[in-house]
């Protein structure tokens, strides 16, 4: 029997792993499995559903700004796209989420060949800004568009009973299964994504395009297939997000502080590294929960703990570029002994 | 109508280049781009309102202090955080500023709140002067286009024909060879910074004079100040002078005929049209 090659790469990778780092992610993803069985409190679950979210998102982010090396700040747009499909569908036609959401992924993917293939002759700083200002146009003209109920928002039509189908339940539970689901396939993904063809050719182009042009690769469409790659998790997530929160409008799904926070997020853990964006989003999500529950509660103290966000960023990108991912490797050469 | 938007849109124009102008003194001297440029506007919009709330000047006269304030901030940005990216890898230069501008956002928002605040008294405000039929300019606009062309002038005799603003064109142009010629870089990326945050920061208090003030202020004006950027080059005052202007014309006039609601999205649909087509922008090189 072939086996499909993710699978081969996640035998071969789960191997290769030491027994502690065995012994941490085998019990990682058992307290995943079990949390919600474990006893902790409904604001607790929240958090890891958020976490799980955040991951997923920066997960995406990173094929195409860590793997890729283009510092996409846009991706909120793909994410809105994916809220609006599985939401309008619904609104519209009762379109279960199961059908709409690979709608908004592919709607993400077309869109995201539409402003690609333009903005990737821009580089570095150029392409940075070029995406924020798709998204603050696209931004604006769904605050405008009445057909999508323009800066009101939209409410996602309650079912009378609790429903598989259209993923509506009493409790949280089932959706924090739906995205711990989304999560480890898109870890899967990604593992053989960075293994496969596709990730060393990007490599190849962040590294040096020239030379990787004249290796024959086509860099526009390598970085076209990890936009896309971006686009179709960001849509994914949307789609999920509007699910859970019941309610999307403009802002609240395509702000340029959502885009920012998907990047930092995976340059925090490390961009380019299959485990930083769960690293950076296992420490920024819950440091802006809790200390948005602790803080943000009372007024005096609003913006302390963004601030304390801003600090941390610009501390590590002056210390460490590579992230929390360059921090852990200079403690495991140290532990071992090697020289740098 | 017409005539009103597009002298109201010229005006709006010269700040919008004067924010700009900071922002690319330092990308040519040091190509960096500083994302926490809106947050030295704001600081120096902030300092301009205190002013004017707590010792009652004018934020036309408390222009030098909203300056210094500002720049004072750039040098610190300088000293304490460019220094130790700037030879890093680009991802951490953006990130950098990010975390500065998240940093700078809520300091402020943690320190005066989230409400908007707006200068009342003053010399200028809600004062206006009629030139003609159906062309009526408000007073601090126009103060703040004037002083934008005056503030243009000074930077363009400082760098053609003074020695430190050649000293800055020819750091801007090749480092290592300005180092070989005696010029001590470092100092002039030092006085890159603070006569870039001290332009932004007089923008500020022109600005105070008849916008807002609230803490994300910053980023409606950073993203106009990098299209206006990205439009004239990066790196090059005529181009930022021209496109500035070129888009508060945009920005009027468009709002007028699509709609106020898209003034914004028209500005940026043609910086992006603009950089797809010459993604160096008019006058880059």
């Amino acid at each position: 029997m072939v086996m499909p090659r993710f699978l081969t790469y996640l035998i071969r990778d789960v191997r290769s792993f030491s027994v502690p780092a065995r012994i941490v992610l085998g019990g990682g993803l058992l307290f995943l499995c079990l949390m919600p069985h474990l006893g902790f409190s409904s604001f607790f679950r929240t958090v890891v559903i958020q976490f799980l979210l955040f991951s997923f998102l920066a997960m995406g982010w990173n094929a195409i700004g860590g793997y890729g090396g283009q510092i996409d700040i846009g991706l909120a747009q793909f994410l809105a796209i994916g809220a609006y499909t599985s939401t309008m569908l619904l609104v519209w036609w009762d379109v279960p989420p199961w059908f709409s959401a690979p709608v908004g992924m592919l709607l993400a993917v077309a869109w995201c060949v539409i402003i690609g293939y333009p903005l990737f002759a821009l580089k570095g700083h150029y392409f940075a800004i070029a995406t924020i200002a798709a998204v603050l146009v696209l931004k604006d003209l769904f605050s405008n568009w009445e057909l999508i109920h323009a800066s009101r928002g939209v409410h996602l039509p309650l079912k009378q009973a609790p429903s598989l189908l259209y993923l509506q339940f009493h409790t949280n539970i089932p959706l924090y299964y739906v995205v711990l689901a989304m999560f480890l396939g898109g870890l899967i993904f990604l593992n053989w994504f960075r293994g496969d063809r596709l990730g060393y050719q990007l490599r190849a182009v962040k590294e040096n395009d020239e030379a990787a042009k004249s290796l024959g690769i086509d860099i526009r469409i390598a970085k076209l297939k990890a936009y896309a790659i971006a686009a179709a998790f960001a849509a994914l997530g949307g789609s999920f997000h509007a699910i859970y929160t019941m309610y999307i409008d403009p802002e609240a799904v395509m702000s340029t502080e959502l885009s920012m926070q998907i990047a930092l997020m995976a340059m925090l853990g490390g961009a380019g590294t299959l485990w930083g964006p769960i690293i950076g989003a296992a420490i920024l999500v819950p440091l802006d929960r809790f200390l948005g529950s602790a803080l943000g509660g009372s007024k005096s103290l609003q913006g302390l703990d963004l601030m304390i966000y801003g600090a941390i960023i610009m501390i590590l990108a002056a210390v460490e570029p590579r992230g929390i991912m360059g921090i852990l490797q200079r403690i495991t050469r140290a532990v071992r002994g090697d020289r740098p | 109508m017409l005539l009103q938007a597009i002298i109201t849109g010229i005006l709006m124009g010269l700040l919008f280049a004067l924010i700009a102008l900071g922002l690319t003194i330092i990308f040519g001297v040091m190509e960096f781009v500083n994302f926490a440029h809106g947050e030295f506007l704001l600081v120096g919009m902030l300092t301009a309102f205190y002013a004017n709330q707590l010792l009652g000047l004018d934020p036309l006269a408390s222009i030098p202090l909203s300056a210094l304030a500002a720049s004072i901030l750039g040098v610190a940005t300088y000293h304490f955080l460019v220094r130790h990216v700037i030879r890093g890898p680009m991802i951490a230069q953006l990130f950098s500023t990010f975390g500065l501008m998240l940093f700078l956002q809520n300091l402020f928002l943690f320190l005066t709140g989230s409400n908007y605040k707006m200068v009342k008294r003053g010399w200028l405000i809600g004062k206006s002067v009629r030139i003609a039929e159906g062309l009526v300019l408000d007073l601090s606009v126009l103060a703040a286009g004037v002083v934008a062309i005056v503030a243009f002038a000074l930077i363009y005799y400082l760098f053609n024909h003074t020695r430190i603003g050649m000293a800055m064109r020819a750091t801007a142009l090749d480092g290592l060879g300005a180092t070989l010629m005696g010029i001590r870089t470092e100092r002039i990326n030092y006085l890159a910074w603070a006569l870039a945050s001290a332009i932004v920061g007089i923008a500020g208090a022109l600005l105070a004079n008849f916008y807002y003030i609230y803490p994300t202020v910053g980023l409606v004006f950073v993203m106009i100040a990098f299209a206006t950027v990205a439009l004239g080059g990066f790196g090059s005052i005529g181009g930022a002078f021209v496109a500035g202007v070129l888009i508060g014309v945009i920005e009027v006039v468009g709002g007028l005929y699509v709609g106020s609601q898209f003034k914004f999205t028209i500005v940026y649909a043609t910086y992006l049209l603009v950089v797809l087509l010459r993604p160096k922008g008019l006058f880059g090189w």
